[in-house]
């Protein structure tokens, strides 16, 4: 009887050991929830080239951590706890791992400052280089230019004076002409002495002031002249207009000839009608047959100059 | 009077050792000791979070540290001593991390500033010698 109950218990106690282990054998073991997450996130840490060898040591704590944490445990709470903490010394590692990356960028990051105020002060130093050039390209085209205005200044001065001596020329040459202002422009007469007695043609030897003339009109060539031929009134009045006119045209050809412009040159006859004297006496008549030449300013010029 | 046999002599050694282990087994198993390296751990890692100001680059992390660390110093009250060791060390892992990530963030400022400091340099000198060409 003991014998038999003794072997009914070992059959008991077999029964119960083999079901159990059909009952593991039936339903495969898992690892805690979460830590295959923790895992992967580790693995990219250890993959990733520029952080996997930066924080070695908490890598390491963070590998351990997760290794337990991976244990399958039937306590729950513990397991949860594992990876938790596995959680948290991955992301430390990860943390610590970049902390010790940004501290390695930031060599490189000063060098690059280094370089650029470097750069900056070599730019710096170029470019007061550059405004002293421009200062002295500068101060050197001012001294042209004083120098240019101080030339001009003296131009202007001789200019002047040039001008002054050609009016004061001017003056001279008219007085040498003795002729007179009047409304009409500057009024030069030529006396009888011209002319023969009924001729036009001039008579050589008188003409002296004729040649001062050609030469004051060649001078100033913004001058004309016109020429106009008076008589007395001796004879008829028809032979006194044509004799005019024909010793004021001897004045225009003279003058012509003396290398004056024909088209600054007029003539005209104006008879016996404008005496300036007594026709009765010899006198008068001798004041009377003249020819006149009005000096005036061509149209458009300015001032006595040429 | 009889001595005693050498076989009741060897059990009543036996009992001597026996016993004490015995007791000394079940008190520990009724009461565990208090978690005191674990949260004394945990407290130092959470005020060196605190030094490095972690309250404002991990903020978040600081506060996760403080509530374990609570929680954990509840459960010693409620004499769940396992429980206080596993959330000592909780609250010393999340310190540690918002320690780590305090660093990071400050690592990153730094390198931002320089990055900045570095661009304005590079901007104003172009700005110059836009200017003066």
């Amino acid at each position: 009887m003991n014998i038999h109950s003794t072997m009914m218990s070992r059959s008991l106690i077999a029964a119960a050991v083999t079901a159990a282990l059909l009952a593991g054998c039936a339903s495969a073991p898992t690892k805690p929830a979460g830590s295959e997450e923790v895992r992967a996130k580790l693995t990219a840490l250890q993959g990733d080239a520029a952080l996997a060898t930066k924080a070695p040591v908490a890598t390491k704590d963070a590998e351990l951590a997760v290794t337990q944490a991976e244990i399958i445990q039937p306590d729950l709470a513990l397991a949860a706890h594992r990876v938790y903490i596995a959680d948290r010394k991955v992301d430390t590692a990860i943390a610590e791992a970049k902390t010790k990356a940004a501290e390695d960028q930031r060599a490189m990051l000063s060098e690059q400052g280094e370089k650029a105020r470097l750069d900056a002060r070599t730019h710096e130093a170029d470019l007061a280089k550059s405004d002293a050039m421009t200062a002295r390209a500068e101060s050197a085209e001012q001294q042209v230019a004083a120098t240019q205005a101080r030339s001009d200044a003296a131009a202007a001065q001789l200019a002047a004076n040039v001008s002054e001596q050609q009016a004061s020329e001017l003056q001279r040459q008219l007085e040498a002409l003795q002729a007179r202002p009047t409304d009409r422009g500057l009024v030069l007469t030529l006396g009888d002495t011209l002319f023969a007695t009924g001729k036009s043609e001039i008579k050589s030897g008188a003409t002296a002031n004729l040649d001062r003339l050609g030469d004051f009109l060649t001078e100033y060539p913004n001058r004309t002249a016109s020429i106009e031929g008076f008589t007395d009134s001796m004879g008829s009045e028809d032979s006194n207009q044509a004799l005019s006119e024909r010793r004021a045209d001897s004045v225009k050809r003279y003058l012509i000839g003396r290398g004056v412009q024909s088209q600054r040159l007029s003539s005209s006859g104006r008879g016996e009608n404008a005496p300036v004297a007594d026709n009765e006496t010899t006198a008068g008549r001798q004041q009377n047959r003249r020819v006149e030449v009005v000096i005036s300013k061509a149209e458009g010029s300015q001032g006595a100059g040429r | 009077m009889n001595s005693p046999s050498p076989s009741a002599r060897v059990s009543r050694r036996r009992l001597r050792i026996a016993v004490p282990a015995l007791l000394l087994f079940t008190a520990a198993w009724a009461n565990p000791p208090i978690p005191t390296a674990s949260l004394q751990a945990a407290q130092q890692s959470i005020a060196n979070a605190e030094h490095v100001e972690a309250g404002t680059h991990a903020a978040a992390e600081l506060s996760e540290a403080r509530a374990k660390i609570s929680a954990a110093q509840s459960a010693v009250t409620q004499k769940k001593m396992i429980e206080a060791g596993w959330l000592a060390d909780e609250a010393r892992a999340e310190a540690e991390l918002a320690v780590a990530r305090t660093s990071l963030a400050k690592a990153n400022a730094v390198n931002a500033d320089m990055e900045h400091s570095n661009a304005t340099l590079i901007d104003e000198m172009q700005r110059k010698t836009g200017d003066s060409r």
